[in-house]
């Protein structure tokens, strides 16, 4: 790490496992200019996981941290769900909130970094699942949109609540059935991408985790948003293979396939975040 | 007894593509060896097999993506 927040003891570094000598010899810290290619050669931020193999979910969380600008003066407020059981293998700050409840938990830490670290830039961003951001935590979702908090809100759209067995969310298209909801969706998906707008937000973007450059380019747009203007909203399809039914080799065909249905490309970019963006991309950071 | 991905280096060397290792779920596991080997034109991706779930996505991309028929998945032995 190019970063003094995790050093290893030069006494101890002999007997240290290879996994923790990469972080510090091999890890993209401390870089501004961090990109999706990193994810080929250098050490990654998240060691390892226990998701199910050929999890889409899992790919678009290594896309997601590779796209951090700056990872060392990050913390990411998480919700119960397929993501949390990555995060305690993550190499930086991780909070998990609650079901429901993390976009307040990330308001109040924003606000409190902002006081404690005037000089500093710190973001903030919330991971969570359909359920936390769209059923359970509708409300702290939209509230914090609406009080104009600079954090960043991701949501992995996996379109069912697929950790406790199948049942129907809010973000189930009309007309879909599950193991627990086999009457089928009555009322159509909510299209929380547009919601977003509505409710105050610097940028909503709609995209699924098929393409690793757009997701990272999503990722940094909506950080670099978040730090000036206010909220930013990401929203991606990870489908659950296991729920749907297909096999661990055939995550990615299905987003592909979605890219031309449900999950068109969708993007909202506010006149004064479009302006910042420019700058961005002039200073190369974009 | 299980599948894992294997690359054969020297097909992947001839090409300069890395997308495997972009789409690979697994973090630190399908990663790709820029140093070239003599004789061969650039470097070559590579599988950590004790890390590998088998889930093949991998192959999808490069055969059925790419056609460039690199990756395929192989039984891992105790050797």
């Amino acid at each position: 790490m190019s970063v003094d927040i995790y050093k290893i003891n030069p006494e101890f570094r002999d007997i240290m496992p290879k996994d923790i000598l990469d972080l510090e010899d091999n890890a993209t810290w401390g870089q501004e200019k961090r990109t999706i290619q990193d994810l080929t050669d250098k050490k990654e931020l998240l060691e390892e996981h226990s998701l199910c193999a050929g999890c889409p979910e899992a790919a678009a969380l290594r896309y997601v941290l590779t796209a951090l600008p700056k990872p060392e003066d990050t913390i990411i407020v998480n919700s119960t769900g397929c993501t949390s059981l990555m995060f305690p293998h993550i190499a930086l700050h991780t909070v998990h909130s609650l079901f429901g409840n993390q976009n307040a938990v990330a308001s109040g830490i924003k606000r409190a970094l902002e006081w404690r670290f005037p000089d500093k830039v710190k973001d903030v961003m919330v991971l969570a699942g359909d359920g936390a951001t769209i059923d359970i935590g509708l409300d702290y979702t939209l509230q914090s949109f609406f009080r104009q908090e600079k954090i960043t809100t991701i949501c992995f759209d996996n379109e069912v609540y697929a950790n406790t067995g199948g049942q129907e969310s809010g973000s189930t298209p009309k007309g879909h059935v599950f193991k627990m909801a086999p009457k089928g969706k009555v009322f159509d998906k909510v299209p929380m991408w547009e919601l977003a707008v509505t409710s105050g937000c610097q940028y909503s973007i709609k995209l699924t985790a098929s393409a690793p450059k757009a997701v990272a380019r999503a990722v940094r747009e909506a950080v670099y948003i978040a730090r000036e203007l206010g909220p930013t909203y990401i929203h991606l399809y990870t489908p659950c293979i296991l729920e749907i039914g297909l096999s661990a080799s055939e995550g990615l065909w299905e987003m592909k396939e979605q890219d031309k249905d449900r999950f068109v490309s969708f993007k909202y970019v506010s006149p004064e975040a479009e302006a910042l963006l420019k700058e961005r991309k002039k200073e190369g950071l974009l | 007894m299980y599948y894992v991905a294997k690359v054969n280096s020297e097909m992947c060397s001839t090409y300069k593509c890395n997308m495997c290792t972009l789409y690979c779920p697994e973090p630190n596991t399908l990663m790709f060896d820029s140093a070239k080997v003599e004789g061969r034109e650039h470097g070559t991706s590579w599988v950590d097999e004790d890390r590998c779930k088998g889930c093949a996505i991998c192959v999808y991309v490069c055969s059925d993506l790419l056609n460039r028929d690199c990756i395929e998945m192989a039984m891992v032995t105790a050797e």
